[in-house]
């Protein structure tokens, strides 16, 4: 037993290095993909202090206006650029009716709000686009979808062309967010607005415009999100569920930090993926990727309540 | 107070409308599921129940005079909501059919009480296949320890299993875990290394974990026990992976045509075990639609009606109306009651001459079912997708009941046991 845990997996490592490389690949895909939706969490959270539960539905709601416009006959790209305007218009919509009254509210009223959003946009997704499962326009959006085979250490390493593509696009998102908010008077505002709120208001920043900003963002990486889920198995409410995996990244890398949710999701995504495969599946009998996240990210809370990227919060009694 | 006159006006109105609807027909509620991560596999299902229905209540006004009260509770697959909806719905309702292994079993000690039958046709728990223990529940017309078994014996007819590794993936919920003991049975007595791999319901659509595993075991077949999302990932990560998909079998509800469109060409050689199959020259299509799609009544679309879900969905119908209409015989009454309808299911007999009077050739294969017999066991099909579509690439292919009939005896006792005091149909002792 003691062996199964200490030095067989080790050994297995060494003795397939190509295997341990796919997994460190896909871990590290799927990294990628769980920092993406966590950026959209933390993104509204510094600028408001909303937990946003809707990120989930978002994603969905983003790929489903996608394909359901492109099923009109729309061209692929416009109709991308015709759901990010579905984006905008949500943000907007989601600013005025939802958020503009509740100024003021405790955050637990925020959050039960966006609890709200979610269940709205459920049904009315449902409405427009029904429950199926729908194809993404993957080869429409000229994604290559497929593979670069090869063979380390005489062994086997598969790398789909869309997961090199996720990986790319994703990595420059981040880069081109973290430049928006580190470069532009309007990043500058959002990163303001988290630090302290009064403070940033009493210099004209207007809560209204980062809100609706912060929202469209989180809008912009929910259809990246959406495509790159989307483009692996095919567009449905279950993708949904994905936004659950963004929590335990959260708890790890702290709400409010950008950098925080990058490492953490990377963290998460390749040990989650490495414990799988070579303790969960010959010892637990596999699916800890359900918990090992979460566990991982209480045991660092143990230490960092903050999360490892998060602000210490210290308050005057 | 005239806007609370109002209201209670409206409100005694609606319970007359709604009275007047149930009591008109029989009340044969639904527990659907058509929003939710399941949602992509149970829509063409529900639409087939429900357009078969409708095309009965428009062609013959019902069954035997009496309409059809279909109506759907939503459950978004969540055993909690279904079991509310089986709450709502049992007071007037003559059946129930929870559509989830989740919620049959949830509702399964219901319904003993309740005197309300259980259809669960191809799903809930396999011994309910012991109709002297489960009285009340029907899992018609094949379970899945009947596919579970049929599946081997496919593989065996490939080859000798002595020896080769099976991987059985599955959907980490009590429908995915319920054929591993046949499994685990059949491993043992044919030799093979029988291998479970689950897929947690958050993990449906990133696979690759699984998939590692199942590069890393070079299983000689993997079987798919899945449902809703967790197919489309399963066959988008198994193309990804290059496993052969001529090597890789599913059970009839991972046998959906749309998932199998995700990946096109790319699927071909891919299996499903199935007890159902479209045929689209069936006199019942055509009186689908000229009664319920022209007549602008129904949800589907062409596409979905091509489909084997679509297909089966009118076979689940049928089997109920077939159900209703022994009762109706029987006791000399359209409007029957639930008890009634318990023995109508116990007496279905549909021969081959049965099914091309219903109009539905070559899309179900005949069985009976009897007071000891909840199943039916009527065996199935090999299907094979060809890039576009389900072709059958066996003969129709039947369990070998025998060969378990033991262990769902023993694990009805035990399910008795720890229900206890649970009521058995003695009756059924004269049929063994």
């Amino acid at each position: 037993m003691l062996a199964d845990i200490f030095i067989n997996p080790f050994i297995e490592m060494f003795a397939y290095p190509d295997f341990l490389m796919q997994v460190l690949w896909e871990g590290l895909v799927s990294g990628i993909l769980y920092a993406l939706i966590a950026l959209g969490f933390v993104l509204i959270f510094r600028s408001s202090r909303i937990f946003n539960f809707a990120q989930g539905i978002m994603v969905v709601f983003a790929a489903l206006t996608l394909v359901g416009l492109h099923a009109f006959g729309i061209p692929a790209w416009i109709s991308v650029i015709l759901t990010l305007g579905v984006m905008f218009g949500l943000a907007v919509t989601i600013e005025r009716v939802v958020l503009r009254p509740l100024v003021g509210q405790p955050d637990i009223i925020l959050f039960m709000a966006t609890i709200g959003i979610t269940l709205f946009l459920i049904g009315f997704g449902e409405t427009i686009f029904g429950g199926e499962n729908k194809v993404m326009i993957t080869s429409e959006l000229g994604i290559p979808t497929g593979d670069t085979v090869l063979e380390p250490f005489g062994g086997l390493l598969i790398l789909q062309h869309l997961d090199i593509t996720v990986v790319v696009v994703a990595t420059l998102l981040v880069g081109g967010l973290i430049a928006f908010l580190n470069y532009t008077s309007m990043g500058r505002a959002i990163r303001a607005l988290g630090d302290d709120h009064q403070a940033a208001l009493s210099v004209g920043i207007s809560l209204q415009t980062i809100w609706v900003l912060v929202w469209f963002i989180a809008g912009i990486i929910a259809l990246v999100t959406g495509i790159a889920w989307g483009a692996r198995a095919g567009v449905s409410f279950a993708l949904e569920v994905i936004a659950y995996k963004a929590l335990p990244v959260l708890m790890l890398g702290g709400l409010e930090s950008i950098t925080g949710a990058i490492v953490g999701g990377l963290m998460i995504g390749m040990l989650e993926k490495l414990f799988e495969i070579y303790w969960g599946q010959p010892l637990l009998g596999g699916n800890t990727e359900t918990w090992f996240a979460f566990v991982l990210a209480l045991v660092v809370l143990l230490f960092r309540p903050q999360g490892l990227f998060g602000e210490k919060i210290i308050e005057r009694v | 107070m005239k806007h609370w006159t109002k209201i209670a006006a409206a409100a005694a109105a609606t319970a007359l409308i709604g009275s007047a609807a149930i009591a008109e027909g029989l009340f044969a509620p639904n527990l659907s599921y058509r929003t939710g991560p399941f949602a992509a596999t149970g829509i063409p299902l529900m639409n087939g129940q429900k357009d078969y229905m409708a095309m009965l209540n428009a062609r013959d006004g019902g069954i035997g005079g009496a309409p059809i009260d279909f109506a759907e509770c939503e459950t978004g697959y969540s055993t909690q909501k279904g079991v509310e909806c089986y709450e709502k719905t049992k007071g007037e309702a003559i059946v129930t059919q929870p559509w989830s292994t989740g919620i049959t079993l949830q509702v399964l000690p219901k319904t003993n009480v309740d005197n309300i039958p259980i259809l669960a046709p191809g799903y809930g728990f396999s011994p309910m296949m012991d109709g002297k223990t489960f009285q009340w529940a029907f899992n018609t017309p094949s379970g899945y320890w009947d596919g579970a078994d049929m599946i081997v014996q496919y593989l065996e007819s490939q080859g000798d299993l002595s020896g080769k590794k099976i991987a059985f993936l599955h959907l980490d919920h009590p429908y995915g875990k319920e054929p591993i003991p046949i499994f685990e049975q059949l491993a043992a007595e044919k030799g093979f290394e029988f291998t479970p791999i689950p897929v947690g319901l958050k993990e449906m659509q990133n696979q690759s974990a699984q998939w590692l595993q199942i590069r890393r075991m070079r299983p000689d077949n993997v079987i798919m026990w899945g449902w809703g999302a967790m197919n489309a990932g399963a066959i988008t990560e198994a193309v990804k992976t290059k496993y052969p998909m001529d090597q890789f079998i599913g059970v009839w509800w991972s046998g959906h045509d749309a998932d199998l469109a995700l990946v096109g060409d790319a699927g071909k050689g891919y299996k499903s075990i199935s007890w159902s199959f479209p045929n689209l020259d069936a006199p019942v299509m055509a009186d689908i639609k000229k009664h319920v799609v022209d007549a602008g009544l129904s949800d589907s679309n062409e596409t979905e009606m091509n489909g084997v879900f679509y297909a089966r969905g009118i076979i689940i119908s049928a089997i109920l109306s077939e159900g209703i209409a022994a009762a109706q015989a029987e006791y000399g009454t359209a409007e029957i009651n639930a008890e009634q309808l318990r023995w109508g299911l116990e007496n279905i007999n549909m021969t081959e001459e049965r099914i091309a009077e219903l109009g539905l050739d070559g899309m179900v294969p005949p069985f009976s079912t009897s007071c000891a017999n909840h199943t039916g066991h009527s065996g199935g099909w090999m299907l094979e997708w060809n890039g576009t579509g389900f072709d059958k690439v066996s003969d129709h292919m039947t369990p070998n009941v025998d060969g378990y009939r033991a262990l769902a005896a023993e694990k009805a006792a035990e399910y008795a046991t720890a229900n206890a005091p649970w009521p058995t149909n003695d009756a059924c002792d004269a049929e063994s």
